[in-house]
């Protein structure tokens, strides 16, 4: 909403209550022509009804001719016209009541206190002001009309059969019905606007909390924006660096093989072991860059279409698979416990090969000799737990909460002399993180570590 | 290797040093190599020479390269290139990661159902894990 939002509001609701006030007239139309009727025939009063019904066709009239104006009026943006509008509403109401009550009885007529409708609509409708100015038109004219015909400047139309006095005539009986309905009507203004005043400030109070709340929810969406861009703009780049490194890379890995291989003719010990210590060096950067580039994709915002269902028992028993060599190098023994039954998430097969990867990788190269590493996996109401447990050195628990930032190695893996990007584990969070699921470590130094990764299972079919 | 003599290699790859690289390991092993800079060369190669098997670079310099070679090549009017093996190189990590056609990102688990290629390698691929899949390539067919 732009500034001056409230005026527009109170505009629109001053509209819409104009459009009420229409509609009720036309319900006061009705109302009058039923009550002349219902007097006339049943009650058997005597009643002018040409000049009544008269007035109520001019009321009728003028009804039309406002709907009609009241339809154009959702173009009108200036409020004192609309305000106009409503005001000039409520003055006409109040001279077609004058004029009713005129031939029908004059102020002996007990219908003299609806003037209190047109206050209350008009407490409704208009300002303070506006309204204590109606009521005073309302109380003018009633005088007005009682002295007309009290001093015989117009004819009185006697309510036969109703009153038979004639107390129009009587100025104490006059001047006490016109005090009765003037105080009448300036308490009901009192009353009526100082509730509608109230309401009023309420309503002011509620647009501009909502403007507040609006204009926070833009500037959130605009930092979360930014943000998002930011890691965007920063995981290309990675991207490229990881890229463009790792191509060269692997070509100058492939050239030193190839010498070390002996293909391209014989290299003297001294030169093959600087050759080879070469490579290690290679190894470790190539092993950098793969991990840099890995972290960086499974950063990317992956659309939920992506997603396929993944049975990660399946999963987990390739793995291991792929490891046994590696484990039986190491002289640990890797085992897997998994429900024979596929246990689905949706996620990314590749992703979670990585992620599986890494933690078996971790546990194996961590292993002492004869060592165990299990991986197992459970199903525990709509959530699936991955463990992989080893009985490794273990992970000093001041430094629990930082193995799993980037480039960050525990400083008990440093001193191991086991090479290591840091990365493995910050590649393992981001994985879990982007499949909405959450990972821990438990574990004493020396006493093994077990890795839980918690994923919320695939929706049943 | 008994079974390398006679075989030709089609090398595709643009970088000169790692395309040098793959010859010295592949005519060690007794191998022919003719090599290809680019797409384009590689295509013509393969049509006047009809190698055995391709090794191809699947990211050469516009990242589509590779692709279009294997799409031309597998669509070739002459059917014999339609069933030339090819080990697929890539500088991406993993097999699985590959963009498998050129106009969307999806990386997707089983790239050979995508790809009409023999096997994917990841840079770098030890000479063992490549003279493996050439000989994979190169062996009979069991029907």
């Amino acid at each position: 909403m732009e500034l001056g939002s409230r005026v527009n509001v109170e505009l629109e609701e001053l509209r819409e209550r104009i459009w009420w006030l229409i509609h009720l007239r036309w319900a006061a139309v009705a109302g009058v022509l039923v009550t002349v009727w219902v007097a006339r025939h049943i009650f058997g009063v005597q009643l002018a009804a040409a000049p009544l019904y008269g007035v109520t066709a001019i009321l009728a009239a003028y009804n039309l001719a406002l709907w009609a104006i009241g339809r154009r009026l959702s173009r009108v943006t200036s409020a004192p016209a609309v305000t106009s509008f409503a005001n000039s509403q409520i003055a006409l109401d109040l001279i077609a009541l004058t004029l009713l009550l005129h031939f029908a009885g004059g102020i002996e007529n007990p219908f003299v206190c609806y003037y209190v409708f047109h206050i209350v609509i008009a407490s409704i409708l208009l300002s303070r002001t506006a309204t204590y100015l109606q009521a005073s038109l309302a109380i003018a004219l009633l005088a007005l009309m009682a002295v007309l015909e009290a001093t015989g400047v117009v004819q009185h139309h006697q309510l036969r059969g109703f009153v038979n006095d004639s107390l129009y005539r009587s100025p104490t009986y006059v001047l006490g019905v016109l005090f009765a309905i003037a105080t009448m009507l300036y308490i009901s203004a009192f009353m009526a606007t100082s509730i509608t005043y109230r309401l009023r400030k309420r309503e002011a109070e509620i647009v501009h909390l909502s403007d507040a709340l609006q204009a926070r929810a833009d500037d959130l969406a605009q930092a979360y924006e930014a943000l998002r861009q930011l890691e965007g703009a920063r995981s290309d780049y990675l991207n490229r660096v990881a890229h463009h490194l790792r191509s060269p890379l692997a070509t100058v890995e492939r050239m030193l093989a190839v010498i070390a291989e002996g293909r391209t003719g014989h290299i003297p010990e001294k030169s093959m072991e600087m050759l080879n210590r070469a490579r290690v060096r290679l190894q470790e950067v190539l092993d950098l860059a793969r991990d840099l580039l890995v972290l960086s994709r499974t950063r990317e915002v992956r659309r939920l279409a992506d997603r396929k269902l993944v049975d990660l028992a399946a999963l987990a028993r390739q793995v291991a698979g792929d490891f046994a060599q590696q484990a039986q190098s190491a002289g640990a023994s890797l085992f897997v416990s998994a429900p024979d039954s596929a246990v689905e998430v949706l996620g990314d097969p590749a992703s979670l090969i990585e992620l599986l990867e890494n933690l078996v990788s971790n546990a194996i190269k961590y292993s002492p000799n004869g060592g165990t590493v299990s991986v197992s996996l459970v199903t525990s109401d709509d959530r699936v737990v991955l463990s992989v447990a080893d009985q490794g050195m273990g992970i000093p628990p001041a430094e629990k909460d930082r193995i799993f930032d980037e480039f960050y190695r525990a400083t008990n893996a440093r001193e191991s002399g086991k090479e290591g990007t840091g990365l493995g584990l910050s590649i393992v969070k981001a994985i879990v993180e982007a499949h909405h699921g959450s990972v821990s470590v438990e574990g004493e130094p020396g006493k093994g570590s077990v890795f839980r990764v918690s994923l919320p299972g695939a929706p049943p079919k | 290797m008994a079974e390398a003599v006679g075989k030709t290699v089609l090398v595709v790859e643009d970088d000169p040093d790692a395309s040098d690289t793959a010859k010295i390991v592949l005519e060690s092993e007794g191998y022919s190599v003719i090599q290809a800079a680019s797409a384009g060369e590689g295509l013509n190669k393969a049509r006047s020479e009809r190698p055995d098997v391709i090794l191809l670079d699947i990211m050469m310099p516009s990242g589509t390269e590779g692709f279009h070679f294997v799409w031309n090549l597998r669509n070739d009017p002459d059917e014999r290139l339609h069933s030339i093996p090819i080990i697929v190189l890539t500088a991406i990590h993993d097999t699985t990661w590959v963009k498998l056609y050129p106009d969307t990102a999806d990386p997707v688990y089983q790239p050979q159902e995508y790809l009409p290629v023999q096997a994917f390698l990841d840079k770098p691929a030890s000479s063992e894990q490549l003279l493996k899949e050439i000989e994979q390539a190169l062996a009979p067919k069991s029907t």
